[in-house]
């Protein structure tokens, strides 16, 4: 399934039991902010940000659409808690950017920096996100899918 | 990359493959990871690996 997205639009992969969203990067850089220092993650152009939330329904589309628009927008640096810090389990989205990403049930809630996986419901189990000229293309979700304006 | 965030906030990044840059324009000197480095200060894509 090939979703055509705009460099102001926002798209929602919607499951029983969670939502994905995803927007362009834009080729722009993010930034990995640690206690001891700050590390930029490069982009192409059409790369994506991929976020995923535990929720369903708007509550779950409109928590991560402020997610994605704070990174994007407004180049919000990710914070980097240490291992174990007790807000780790308060955190209701999950973020990754790249060419590639697939959603997987069975990763602990965390970063995974050298794999493509995101934390994701089980009904989103196996879903594949691919970066693509002028959008994504997404592989094993027969869910619905809406797109809206980010901006 | 995967990344946890409320915040949005990430958990741990210990192993991140990052490398160190220098840009040629302004010489700025960071970190990063990616297949097209771009200065962040300056956003200059003339950079080059730190020694």
């Amino acid at each position: 399934m090939k979703i055509p997205l705009r460099d102001d639009e926002i798209a929602y992969l919607s499951g029983r039991r969670g939502t994905v969203a995803l927007v362009r990067t834009l080729g722009q850089s993010f930034f990995l902010d640690k206690e001891e220092e700050e590390i930029v993650v490069f982009t192409d152009d059409d790369d994506l940000l991929v976020a995923s939330t535990f929720e369903v329904g708007e509550k779950a589309r409109r928590g991560l659409k402020c997610t994605l628009f704070l990174i994007r927008e407004m180049n919000s640096p990710l914070i980097v808690l240490r291992k174990g810090h007790p807000a780790s389990s308060r955190l209701k989205t999950v973020v990754s950017v790249g060419e590639r990403t697939r959603i997987r049930c069975d990763v602990q809630p965390g970063t995974h920096p050298e794999q493509d996986v995101l934390c994701g419901t089980r009904d989103l189990e196996g879903v594949e996100i691919l970066s693509a000229h002028g959008g994504a293309e997404v592989k094993n979700f027969a869910g619905e899918v809406m797109t809206e304006k980010l901006l | 990359m995967c990344t946890v965030g409320g915040g949005p906030e990430i958990g741990d990044v210990e192993s991140i493959a990052s490398k160190g840059y220098i840009c040629q324009d302004c010489g700025n000197k960071f970190k990063g990871m990616g297949r097209k480095p771009r200065c962040p200060s300056c956003q200059s894509r003339d950079v080059k690996p730190a020694e």
